[in-house]
């Protein structure tokens, strides 16, 4: 069976490359464009990873990380913003791992591999 | 202590205290009255504040009621805008919706404080338990250690140590295990007759406290209590410490209760009408405060030969009057009202209650607001008081509140 990723990110084309990128590497992706709807599609569909923008409207991504963790504990869940210092946030530090965007994708990749187990 | 670093203390208040029933019932362990005016918690905020810590939240969840009100009435003392403040936290249900699980859970739950405050250093108490202790010197211990947890520890007898986190130390203190509730005991390396035990006192840096309890919260077969889980995980793995207790009771046996027990909160209430308590209530270089109203003195009534009001190795608080009634070696808070006759021995009595004429009370605990109708007797039969009344592996008889003939 596939693995499936679920990507909240706000921002259209941000969400599509991200999506594409690791619909390449062999998993489903569902994606939502804040964190009311992420958490939706977390109790919806059977999700083995989430990938979480910080900065969103609606819910923002510490937020998120919250309820996930309230709801699903074992859940993986990488941050994936633009912005270091919401690591000095001791919420941030619920995630598994924090990623800083950059223009490599593979950092991202390699992560989801890694807590995926492959 | 230096002003500089940032100390937050959270004192953990959510205990049903489930062995106290009936005290429990509609309160909070750390609510339930102790020594006339206080309430158990008082001991724990009195020791913050004198040790200088005042930046004080309290968690709460259970029955909180009266705990809140009594926070707000009495504990309302400090200026925010010194940065100071006692702030109570109900269970907010912010991560997940349940209510506390375990100790760990109800901080983890309230990360987001730490987040706002960002200390270097957080104290975490219980207000459950009664004792004296400068928290100074503990976190000063913690500081020369450079540890990432120290535990301030109790000794008891061995055989007695079974319903405590009993630690194994080293000989520069350092905790090399932690059993939560052994059956068998480890002694101290110190003394072989007493074990070294957690008073539910935790000194944590605060990153490695948040580190840990987000490990836990992830953990399946957790329960998130800090005994149980936490320092476990942390022994053998960070710098966890053990920090003997220094009493500031000035007494000759260390004194540190957790009145778990009808039969424990009965003896530690009696311990206060002794000729030496154990427990020292009149240091004032240590006061322990609560909240008071205003109440006139108390007073006793007839000096005829059989008509007498005495008051005799006891207790009495303000707005009592003793009229015409005999009371021995009891404990009584304030509003209580006795009228002729009436015999009352080794007894703890709380507030607003009102005993009629010619009743005989012996051994009993009587909660708020009871009134007692003439001729009532308690204490006298065991097997007529166990129809009515929770009684104690002791023999003591609680009579609940509002209780009504």
């Amino acid at each position: 069976m596939k693995k499936t990723i679920l990507l909240i990110e706000d921002e259209e084309n941000q969400r599509i490359l991200y999506s594409e990128e690791l619909e390449k590497e062999g998993y489903t992706v569902f994606t939502a464009s804040d964190g009311l709807k992420g958490l939706k599609i977390i109790e919806e569909k059977q999700i083995d990873l989430v990938v979480l923008d910080i900065r969103m409207p609606e819910m923002d991504g510490l937020e998120t990380l919250s309820k996930i963790l309230g709801e699903r504990k074992n859940l993986p869940v990488i941050i994936y913003t633009a912005y270091p210092h919401y690591k000095t946030n001791f919420m941030s530090w619920g995630a598994d791992i924090y990623l800083v965007k950059s223009s490599n994708i593979n950092e991202l990749k390699e992560k989801v591999k890694e807590l995926l187990g492959e | 202590m230096n002003n500089k670093e940032k100390i937050i203390t959270l004192v953990l208040a959510g205990g049903k205290g489930e062995r106290l029933y009936p005290l429990t019932r509609d309160r909070a362990k750390p609510a339930v009255p102790f020594g006339g005016i206080y309430r158990i918690i008082d001991f724990t905020l009195s020791n913050a504040i004198n040790s200088g810590l005042r930046r004080i939240y309290i968690l709460v969840q259970y029955k909180s009621f009266s705990l809140q009100r009594h926070i707000r009435e009495g504990w309302n003392i400090f200026s925010r805008e010194l940065g100071e403040f006692v702030d109570l936290v109900p269970a907010q249900m912010r991560i997940g919706e349940e209510w506390y699980l375990g100790t760990a859970d109800s901080v983890f739950q309230n990360i987001y404080l730490l987040n706002q405050e960002k200390p270097d250093i957080v104290l975490i108490l219980s207000g459950d338990h009664i004792y004296k202790m400068d928290y100074r010197s503990l976190i000063q211990f913690h500081k020369e250690k450079n540890a990432d947890l120290t535990i301030s520890v109790f000794e008891v007898p061995v055989n007695q140590a079974s319903r405590f986190g009993v630690l194994k130390i080293d000989k520069d203190l350092r905790v090399v295990d932690f059993k939560e509730k052994p059956e068998v005991p480890e002694p101290s390396p110190l003394n072989p007759e007493v074990s070294l035990i957690s008073m539910g006192i935790y000194v944590f840096n605060t990153e490695i406290l948040v580190k840990r309890l987000f490990e836990d919260a992830k953990k399946k077969d957790s329960v998130h209590d800090f005994g149980k889980n936490i320092i476990p995980s942390m022994v053998g793995r960070d710098k966890v410490f053990a920090f003997p207790f220094i009493d500031e009771n000035k007494k000759e046996t260390k004194y540190w209760r957790d009145i778990g027990t009808i039969d424990a909160y009965y003896e530690a209430n009696m311990d206060l009408v002794n000729v030496e308590p154990i427990l020292n209530l009149y240091d004032k270089d240590w006061p322990i405060r609560t909240y008071q109203e205003q109440m006139p003195p108390a007073k006793t009534v007839f000096s005829g030969y059989d008509r007498k009001g005495e008051v005799l190795d006891s207790i009495i608080c303000g707005g009592c009057i003793v009229s015409g009634a005999k009371i021995f070696h009891s404990v009584v808070s304030p509003w209580v009202h006795f009228h002729s006759y009436s015999e009352i021995s080794d007894s703890i009595i709380f507030e607003n209650v009102e005993i009629s004429r010619y009743c005989k009370i012996r051994k009993a605990i009587i909660d708020k607001d009871v009134y007692i109708p003439t001729g009532i007797q308690i204490g006298y039969d065991e097997k007529e008081d166990r129809k009515r009344f929770t009684v104690s592996e002791n023999g003591v008889v609680v009579i609940p509140k509002g209780m009504k003939w």
